[in-house]
């Protein structure tokens, strides 16, 4: 039987806040550290994207430790049974990435490529990637605001895609 | 304020005082009628452990046994527990008389804990003075100041450094840190004017706890000034530009470009 202590990761996450004024608005900035109790290692993050890699490359390899003198075969069955749960916190890590991280900086590369994604699929001519990068000390509010136009933009391609879908008909 | 100064005044004189004196930051020593206990009388580690674990619990009221064990060890028998339990009461009161009552660890039916008005504890200590300190800031800024410095003697590294690899001793150790970094970091502040060599050595200390806490790199940047050593200045920004780079991948905040630009404003 493998030991309950081989068998177990903890983990313990600093956050860290800044607010500041900048061009007269209230800004926030978060820091973070998050550190691996069993092998003492630390990773520092401002997008808690790498921390929850971190977690992900840790749980990764305490499953493979664990499952060292099984056929490779049934390894690559557990392991992938082991990655379905980060499946899951994929889903709510950008939510928790929006709601609580808001780091402009990384946000905004993170919409920037979203936007690429949504336009390359109406059409060439328009999927050239946009250049926010004006948009690194974005505000909270500014943030708000783009967030609103993907929106609008997306519901506009969705309605478009139809019309296509319709014409080809 | 005679009563922040009173406060501070009690607490030394525990330290004085107690029969059992513990040691956690930075190594573990305990002291029994100011004699320090050598790692021979322990016996085994066992009882070291279950120990610490009461220490790093010491606030959540009456630990049960079972949950003890649980989180120490792996495989574990109430005689384990037993023989654990005795080897503590025997390095804290090796002449007690059988079935009396033990002194310094409260039983009650099957939840333990340590008796924190007997036995002075340095982490204890270290979160009190602070407590002090924060509470004379506004009012009493030399009150403060020996709070602080008091809080700060007693930390000598890390909490129960041999177990860094336990999380049942993380959550103190985390919470150590985070103290005594603000604990540099005001007191830093504090001394700015009036002794800026201080300031810069305290907030130096801040950093070599965590070398991207950016208040420290101000201070330091400040200090520098006050001492009339604009390329030191200059010099603390850069570094604290090129760890947050490093580690973050962000630029200091605009109070710290702003310092930077009056120091380079000075000519």
């Amino acid at each position: 039987m493998i030991k309950k202590q081989a068998q177990t990761a903890s983990f313990m996450v600093r956050f860290h806040q800044q607010i500041f004024e900048e061009n007269g608005e209230s800004k926030i900035q978060w820091k973070g550290k998050i550190s691996h109790v069993q092998d003492g290692e630390e990773k520092r993050f401002s997008d808690f994207k790498d921390a929850l890699t971190f977690m992900q490359q840790k749980l990764n390899t305490l499953t493979e430790e664990a499952t060292k003198y099984q056929t490779s075969e049934e390894q690559e069955n557990i392991l992938q049974k082991s990655l379905s749960m980060w499946k899951a916190i994929k889903d709510v890590g950008p939510k928790v990435l929006r709601d609580t991280l808001k780091d402009p900086k990384k946000q905004f590369h993170n919409l920037q490529d979203q936007l690429q994604d949504q336009i390359s699929n109406i059409s060439e001519e328009i999927s050239e990637k946009i250049q926010i990068d004006q948009w690194k000390n974005a505000s909270k509010s500014d943030f708000h605001k783009v967030q609103q136009q993907i929106e609008d933009l997306a519901a506009e391609i969705k309605k478009m895609s139809k019309k296509i879908d319709s014409q080809k008909k | 304020m005679a009563d922040l100064l009173q406060q501070i005044e009690h607490l030394k004189s525990f330290e004085k005082q107690a029969e059992i004196k513990i040691q956690t930051l930075g190594n573990f020593v305990l002291w029994r009628n100011q004699e320090k206990i050598s790692d021979k009388e322990w016996g085994r580690d066992k009882a070291i452990q279950l120990f610490q674990y009461f220490i790093s619990n010491r606030k959540k009221n009456a630990l049960h046994k079972e949950k003890i064990m649980d989180n120490l060890w792996e495989d574990w028998d109430d005689r384990d527990f037993k023989v654990a339990l005795h080897g503590i009461q025997k390095v804290l009161e090796p002449n007690r008389i059988n079935r009396t009552e033990p002194n310094f660890i409260i039983r009650q039916g099957v939840s333990y804990q340590i008796d924190l008005e007997k036995v002075w504890i340095d982490v204890e200590a270290l979160e009190k003075y602070i407590i002090i300190g924060n509470e004379a800031l506004t009012i009493d800024k030399n009150s403060a100041k020996i709070a602080y410095k008091e809080a700060i003697e007693l930390y000598k590294g890390s909490f129960l450094p041999s177990r860094i690899f336990e999380d049942w001793t993380s959550e103190e150790r985390e919470k150590n840190q985070l103290l005594i970094l603000g604990t540099y970091i005001t007191l830093a502040e504090i001394l700015l004017d009036e002794n800026p060599i201080e300031s810069i050595r305290l907030s130096q200390n801040a950093l070599e706890i965590d070398a991207t806490w950016e208040d420290a790199y101000r201070i330091q940047m400040q200090a520098y000034i006050a001492k009339g050593n604009r390329p030191q200045a200059l010099k603390t920004y850069m570094k604290c530009e090129v760890i947050l780079e490093e580690e973050y991948g962000i630029s200091p905040l605009p109070e710290t470009k702003m310092l930077l630009q009056k120091i380079e404003e000075i000519h």
